[in-house]
C-alpha cells in the first residue's frame, strides 16, 4: 500500500528523515518496501535573487552575477543571455546534482563543483529549464515568479516535498490499510496522539429518510449499512489538491465524488462506494443475495455471472453493486448526475472473500472488507465523505444519516494473564507496564485480578481475538528487540533420530565416486513423464504446461537434464539425483491423501565416453558394464552382499537391455541402457546408462552394524582355470557352478579373460577364471587344491558342457 | 702354494687397479675368475697336494675366491655407474591419469550446513510428503477458510483438498500428532507455489522448518536459538534485527534480518537498499496449533521457524538467477 507522508503529517506530527520512518516502520511489523523521496532530486536547489550582474573581464559571453541564496551571497558564473539584476532564478549550489547537462550531446547528469571559470571562481550555476528537467526551454536560465522567496529550496518552491511509502500490510492488520492506521502506528513512535479529523456538517432541513430507505435481507452478510443523500450536487473535476493527493498514492481522480469516497477510503480505511440517486428505483437501497445465474454488469463494462452465495445491493428492481467489491454501471455516477446516495457498509469478511475469489475481482474496497473493516466508522465515514462532496460540489446535505444496524455489536473483552504474557514472551513486565503499553495503541486494559487484564478491544482492531493477540501486542509495543536473547539449558538428546542420515551418506560416497549432483523441481511437463507410463499425478492449476505433473521416476526429467547438456555441448555427463517419486492409486478417490504414494529415489547416469582424453589413459563410450561397476560398488558398500541382480527381459522397462536389483529380497530398483526408442523422443542420438533405486530400500539393507572378522593366518594360494562353453551361455552359469562346488577351501572366483573367435569358433566362447584357494586353519598343500580344482572341472564339464583349454 | 695364492691376489689387486674400462676388466675376468683363469687353475693344483695341506689351502683358496670376486663385483659396478648412458628424466610434468570430480548440489551444500549447526543444537530431522491435505497444509496451521491469508501463498493443487505443500510448515502438524513433547526437530523439503517462473521465484523451492516444543520455552529464547545459528552460518560478527510479522501459525510473529553481507549494511541492490537480509520467518507456535494436534497451550509452549534454502544459496554463491539452479547445466555443477 501506497502511504504519503505529507498525508500522515495530516494526523500525526513527526520528524523522522524518510530513512528513519522506514526503519521505524518496519520494526513495527509494517514493513516498508520502498519509498520515494520527491524532494531529494531537488537536493541543494534554492531560489536565488540575482543582486548584480557584471561583465566577465576574460569572457565576452560569460557574466558574473551576485546572487542572494538566502543566507549567503555567492558569486556565480552565468552564460545565459537573459540573465539579469532583480530575478529570481534556481541556483544549483555546490553538490547539486543536475538531471539534464545541455551542453553534452546525450544530456549525462552532473555535479555542480566550486570551480573556477576563466579565472573567477563560481559558487554553482544559474539553470534552464533544461537542466532541471522542468521543461524544453535551453535558450536562457529559468526566471521565477517575483514573488519567490530567496533561499526557499526548490522542491518547496514547486511543491515536490512529498515522501511516498510502499509499505507492506499483512494480512492481520487491516487497521493499517489507511492513513489514519499508519498514523496510529507513528503515534506510538513520538507518543503522540492522533489529530483526528474533524467533521462539521451543514446539513439541510430536509430529513434524508425520507428520500431514501435501507432494509437488509441478509443479516448475516450485511450487519450494518449507512449512507448519506446529498441533493443538486454539481459533478466536475476535483480541485488540484485532492487530485495530486490521490494520484501520489497511485488512485487515478474521476471526479469529485468519486475521487471524495477513494480520499475517504485512504484516510480512514472505510471503503464508500457513491450512487446516482436518481438511478435507483423506489429510492431503496435492498441487500441480499443474488439468485443462481443471475448477470450483473460491473462499474468496469463486464458482465458477471452470480451464485446464491453473491450479496448484492439493489434497488426495488434490480441489482445496483456486487456487495463490497464494485459497483454497477447501471447506476455509476456520472457528469450529469445531481442527485447522489454514498454507501458506508459494513460486510461479513468472508463473504467478501469468496465473492471476490469466485468473480476473479479484486478492488481497493474488496481487499478492505475481506481483511476486516471498523463495524463503528460507518456514519462517520459517510458524513466525512458527504462533508467533502458538499464542499467541492456545492450540493444540498439532507438531514441525518440513514443507518440500519440491526444488532448493534458489542466490544469485545479479552482476558490476558500478566504471568502468560511474561512466560511466552520471556520478559518480566508488571500489570500497569502491560497496560500502559497497550494504552500506547489505543487499546484500554484494565486490572481484574491479581493476574488478569481485561482488554477492551477497539474495533478497528478486529486482529486481536484472543490472549495470544494481546501477547503479541505487547511483545510488539515492547519491541522485539527489547528482549534478551537468551538460550535454554535443557537440551535433551534422547530424540535427536536422523531419519536422513542414509541420504547424506550415500551422496558423500557417489561424489567420492566422481559423480555431479543434480536436483530437478518435482513438477515436469505431461509428456516427458508420462515416458515412465505410469499413472500421472497432476497439477489441476498449474503453473504453466512445463510443470503440469510430478514424476513418478527419475529417469525421465534425467534425460531432460542429459539433453540439455548434450545442447551445451557437455556430453560425458556422471550424475546423479536423490529425489521423490510420486505415484498415484487409482483405485483410491483423489481427495484423499491415500490416493498418493511418495518415495524416495536415487538416480545414477552415465553416458558419453567414460574419462575425458588425456595421455595415459584411453578413453572409450561408457557401457552396461561401467554403470554394473557403480551399482556394484554402491550396494557392496552399503548393503554388503545382501543384494541380487535379476536378469530378466522386462518389456515394459524404461530399459533395454534392464537388469534389476533386489535388496534383501526385495525388488529395489533397476539399472541398464535407456531404450533407444525413448532416448529418440527427447532427440538424444547416444547411450544412457541409467540406475533408479529406492532409497528405503537401502535403508533396509543397510549394514550399519559391521562386526569385526578376523583376518585369515594362512596364506591364499592363486590357481586359473580356462574353459571352452557355448557362447550363448552365461558366463554367471560357470561362475556359479565354481563357487558352490568350490566351497569351502575355494573362497574367490574372478573372470579375468573372455573370448571368442579363431580359435574357439564364434559359437563357442573362452572364459578364463582366477581362483583363491584358502583354509583358516592350515596351509594348504598342492594335493588339497588339486583335488578341488578336479572336482571343479568335472562340474563344469558336466553341467555346462565346459570344456577345460590347458 | 700359499705364497702362490698370496701372489696371484697381489697381482690380481694391482691388475685391478689398473682397469680404466669395462673391457679390461673384461680381460681381468678372464685372467683370474673364468673357468680356466689362475684361480680356477689353483683349485686344480690343490688336487696334487698333500692330504695334510688340503685344509689350510682350500681356506686360503677360497678366501682368494670371495675376496677377488668381491672386489671384482665392486669394480664393475663402479665402472658400469660411470658407463652408463645419460637416462632422460621421467617427465614429471605429464599429467596424472584424470579422475572424475564427483559435486554436490549448491542446495544441498547450503542445506546440510544448516542442519549442521541445528543437529549440534539437538534438533532431530524430520520429513514429510510434498503432496499434502488442506488440513495439514492450512487448516491444522489455523490459516481460517476464507481468509486472506492464504493468498500469502498461491497454491497448486492436485484434487479437491490435496495439493502441493506450501511449506514445510505441515511437518510441525505430523511430527507433533506422532510425538509429545519435547520435540525439537528441523524438517527440510521441497515447498510449491502457483508462482510464474522468473529470475526470482520458481514454481518449487526448499525450505528448512524448525520447532522446538516444551515446558517454558520463551520467545526470548527462540531469539537465542535463532541468533546462535545465524551466527554460526553468516559469521559471528553479523548484526541482526527481529522485527514482528505475521504468519497463522505463530503469534507473537517475526521476522529475522542480518545485515546485508553484500555491501556491510549501507544498501546495495540485493537488500534493496535497506542495508538488511530477511532471513528467516519464526514465532512462537500460536495456541491454536496446539489445540489443533492435542497439545494443551496451557502446559507447553514452543517456537517455530522456517527459511528458504535457494535464496541463501544464491546470496552465498553471488548466483542472480535461481532458474540456473535447476537447469543442471554440468559446466555449473562443476563450481561447486
Amino acid at each position: 500500500m501506497k502511504v504519503s507522508q505529507n498525508w500522515l503529517k495530516k494526523y500525526v506530527d513527526f520528524k523522522f528523515t524518510p530513512e528513519q520512518l522506514t526503519e521505524k516502520l518496519t520494526m513495527l511489523g509494517l514493513e516498508v518496501e520502498s519509498y520515494e523521496d520527491l524532494a531529494k532530486k531537488y537536493k541543494n536547489f534554492v531560489v536565488g535573487e540575482v543582486l548584480a550582474r557584471a561583465k566577465h573581464p576574460n569572457a565576452d559571453r560569460l557574466s558574473i552575477c551576485k546572487v542572494n541564496t538566502g543566507t549567503t551571497v555567492q558569486n556565480v558564473v552565468c552564460g545565459a543571455p537573459n540573465v539579469a539584476a532583480g530575478q529570481k532564478v534556481v541556483v544549483a549550489l555546490i553538490g547539486a546534482n543536475i538531471p539534464h547537462n545541455q551542453h553534452d550531446p546525450e544530456g549525462k547528469p552532473f555535479i555542480i563543483e566550486r570551480a573556477k571559470i576563466r579565472e573567477v571562481e563560481s559558487n554553482g550555476m544559474i539553470c534552464s529549464e533544461v537542466e532541471l528537467g522542468l521543461g524544453k526551454d535551453a535558450s536562457g536560465i529559468l526566471v521565477l515568479d517575483e514573488k519567490a522567496k530567496a533561499g526557499t529550496s526548490l522542491a518547496n518552491y514547486l511543491g515536490q516535498t512529498d515522501v511516498v511509502y510502499e509499505i507492506g500490510i499483512t494480512p492481520n492488520r487491516a487497521d493499517c490499510l489507511s492513513h489514519i492506521g499508519v498514523a496510529r502506528e507513528i503515534g506510538l513512535l513520538v507518543n503522540k496522539k492522533l489529530k483526528m479529523p474533524k467533521t462539521v456538517l451543514r446539513e439541510s432541513t430536509t430529513a434524508a429518510a425520507k428520500f431514501a430507505k435501507i432494509e437488509i435481507f441478509d443479516k448475516e452478510k450485511c450487519p450494518r449499512y449507512s449512507a448519506r443523500v446529498l441533493r443538486n450536487a454539481k459533478i466536475g473535476p476535483s480541485p488540484k489538491w485532492l487530485q495530486d493527493l490521490l494520484t501520489s498514492v497511485g488512485v487515478r481522480p474521476i471526479n469529485n465524488v468519486v475521487d471524495v469516497t477513494n480520499y475517504v477510503l485512504m484516510e480512514t480505511g472505510h471503503p464508500l462506494h457513491a450512487f446516482d440517486y436518481d438511478t435507483l428505483v423506489g429510492h431503496k437501497i435492498i441487500v441480499k443475495t443474488a439468485q443462481d445465474g443471475e448477470k450483473f454488469i460491473t462499474l468496469d463494462g463486464k458482465e458477471r455471472t452470480l451464485t446464491s452465495e453473491t450479496l448484492m445491493i439493489c434497488d426495488a428492481e434490480k441489482p445496483i453493486a456486487v456487495a463490497g467489491v464494485m459497483g454497477g454501471a447501471n447506476t455509476e455516477i456520472t457528469d450529469t448526475t445531481t442527485n447522489i446516495l454514498i454507501e458506508s457498509a459494513y460486510f461479513d469478511p468472508r463473504s467478501i472473500r469468496r465473492t471476490s475469489k469466485y468473480l476473479g475481482l479484486s478492488t481497493e474496497a474488496s481487499y478492505r472488507f475481506e481483511r476486516g473493516t471498523d463495524i463503528n466508522i460507518t456514519v462517520l465515514a459517510a458524513n466525512r465523505a458527504a462533508q467533502i462532496i458538499q464542499e467541492l460540489s456545492g450540493g444540498e446535505l439532507l438531514r441525518g444519516a440513514l443507518d440500519a444496524y440491526p444488532k448493534k455489536q458489542k466490544p469485545l473483552i479479552v482476558k490476558a494473564r500478566v504471568s502468560r504474557i511474561n512466560s511466552i514472551i520471556g520478559i518480566s513486565l508488571k500489570k500497569a507496564q502491560i497496560v500502559s503499553l497497550l494504552k500506547q495503541i489505543d487499546v484500554a486494559a484494565k486490572s481484574s485480578s491479581k493476574d488478569e487484564i481485561l482488554v477492551t478491544v477497539p474495533s478497528f482492531r478486529n486482529d486481536l481475538l484472543e490472549e495470544i493477540d494481546i501477547i503479541e501486542e505487547v511483545a510488539r509495543v515492547y519491541g522485539y528487540n527489547n528482549i534478551e536473547t537468551k538460550t535454554h539449558a535443557s537440551i535433551d538428546f534422547s530424540s535427536n533420530v536422523r531419519t536422513d542420515l542414509l541420504q547424506d551418506e550415500i551422496r558423500d560416497y557417489i561424489i567420492g565416486l566422481g559423480f555431479n549432483e543434480v536436483l530437478a523441481i518435482g513438477l515436469q511437463d505431461e509428456a516427458t513423464m508420462s515416458i515412465a507410463g505410469k499413472p500421472l499425478v497432476k497439477a489441476i492449476n498449474p503453473v504453466s504446461a512445463e510443470m503440469a505433473a510430478l514424476r513418478t521416476s527419475l529417469v525421465p526429467s534425467a534425460l531432460r537434464i542429459v539433453k540439455h547438456n548434450r545442447n551445451h555441448g557437455v556430453r560425458d555427463l556422471r550424475l546423479f539425483e536423490i529425489g521423490n517419486i510420486y505415484l498415484l492409486n487409482v483405485d483410491k478417490t483423489p481427495n484423499t491423501l491415500d490416493a498418493y504414494y511418495e518415495e524416495e529415489r536415487l538416480l545414477l547416469v552415465l553416458s558419453g565416453q567414460n574419462a575425458p582424453v588425456s595421455y595415459g589413459s584411453a578413453s572409450r563410450d561408457v557401457d552396461v558394464l561401467d554403470l554394473k561397476g557403480e551399482v556394484t560398488a554402491l550396494l557392496s558398500k552399503f548393503c554388503l552382499d545382501n543384494y541380487r541382480f535379476i536378469y530378466y527381459d522386462n518389456q515394459e522397462s524404461l530399459c533395454e537391455p534392464c537388469i534389476g536389483i533386489e535388496i534383501n529380497g526385495a525388488y529395489a530398483g533397476f539399472f541398464g541402457r535407456v531404450r533407444i526408442q525413448i532416448a529418440d523422443k527427447l532427440d538424444i542420438d547416444e547411450a544412457v546408462f541409467v540406475c533408479e533405486l529406492k532409497i528405503r530400500a537401502i535403508y533396509d539393507g543397510w549394514a550399519r552394524d559391521r562386526k569385526f572378522s578376523s583376518l585369515p593366518k594362512f596364506p591364499g594360494v592363486m590357481r586359473d582355470l580356462a574353459f571352452t562353453i557355448e557362447a550363448a551361455l552365461p558366463q554367471k552359469s560357470v561362475e556359479d557352478v565354481i563357487r558352490k562346488v568350490g566351497q569351502p577351501l575355494c573362497t574367490n572366483v574372478v573372470l579375468f579373460d573372455m573370448y571368442s573367435g579363431q580359435q574357439t569358433g564364434i559359437e563357442k566362447k573362452s572364459l578364463a577364471y582366477a581362483l583363491e584357494f584358502q583354509s583358516p586353519d592350515h596351509t594348504l598343500t598342492d594335493t588339497e587344491i588339486d583335488n578341488v580344482l578336479k572336482k571343479i572341472i568335472e562340474a563344469v564339464q558336466r553341467q555346462c558342457n565346459g570344456v577345460l583349454r590347458s | 702354494m700359499l705364497d702362490k695364492i698370496e701372489h696371484t691376489k697381489q697381482v690380481f689387486i694391482t691388475e685391478l687397479q689398473k682397469v680404466v674400462t669395462l673391457q679390461d676388466l673384461e680381460q681381468v675376468r678372464i685372467k683370474f675368475l673364468a673357468r680356466s683363469g689362475e684361480i680356477a687353475v689353483l683349485f686344480e693344483g690343490m688336487k696334487t697336494a698333500a692330504i695334510s695341506e688340503k685344509p689350510a689351502l682350500g681356506k686360503a683358496l677360497n678366501e682368494l675366491r670371495q675376496c677377488t670376486q668381491a672386489q671384482f663385483d665392486e669394480k664393475k659396478s663402479s665402472l658400469e655407474q660411470t658407463a652408463k648412458p645419460k637416462e632422460v628424466p621421467f617427465d614429471l610434468t605429464l599429467p596424472g591419469r584424470p579422475k572424475p570430480i564427483g559435486t554436490k548440489h549448491p542446495v544441498v551444500q547450503v542445506m546440510e550446513e544448516m542442519k549442521r549447526i541445528f543437529i549440534s543444537m539437538g534438533f532431530s530431522v524430520e520429513t514429510g510428503p510434498d503432496i499434502e491435505s488442506d488440513y495439514y497444509n492450512f487448516g491444522a496451521l489455523n490459516f481460517a477458510p476464507d481468509h486472506p491469508a492464504r493468498d500469502m501463498q498461491d497454491t497448486i493443487f492436485i484434487a479437491d483438498k490435496i495439493l502441493l505443500r506450501t511449506h514445510t510448515s505441515p511437518v510441525q502438524i505430523r511430527v507433533m500428532e506422532k510425538q509429545q513433547p519435547p520435540v525439537r526437530a528441523i524438517m527440510p523439503g521441497w515447498a510449491y507455489r502457483n508462482e510464474a517462473t522468473s529470475a526470482r521465484s520458481l514454481v518449487a523451492f526448499h525450505q528448512i522448518e524448525g520447532l522446538y516444543v516444551d515446558h517454558g520455552v520463551t520467545f526470548s529464547e527462540l531469539k537465542g536459538t535463532l541468533v546462535a545459528f545465524a551466527k554460526q552460518f553468516y559469521g559471528s560478527s553479523i548484526k541482526y534485527r527481529f522485527r514482528p510479522s505475521f504468519f497463522p501459525f505463530t503469534e507473537p510473529s517475526a521476522e529475522m534480518d542480518i545485515t546485508c553481507f553484500i555491501c556491510g549494511g549501507k544498501g546495495c541492490r540485493v537488500c534493496k537498499h535497506s542495508g538488511w537480509l530477511e532471513v528467516l520467518g519464526s514465532g512462537m507456535v500460536h495456541p491454536h496449533v496446539f489445540q489443533a494436534v492435542g497439545y494443551d497451550p496451557e502446559k507447553y509452549s514452543g517456537y517455530a521457524f522456517g527459511m528458504g534454502i535457494e535464496r541463501t544459496a544464491m546470496l552465498r554463491y553471488n548466483i542472480d538467477d535461481i532458474r540456473i539452479l535447476y537447469e543442471n547445466d554440468v559446466r555449473f555443477l562443476k563450481q561447486f
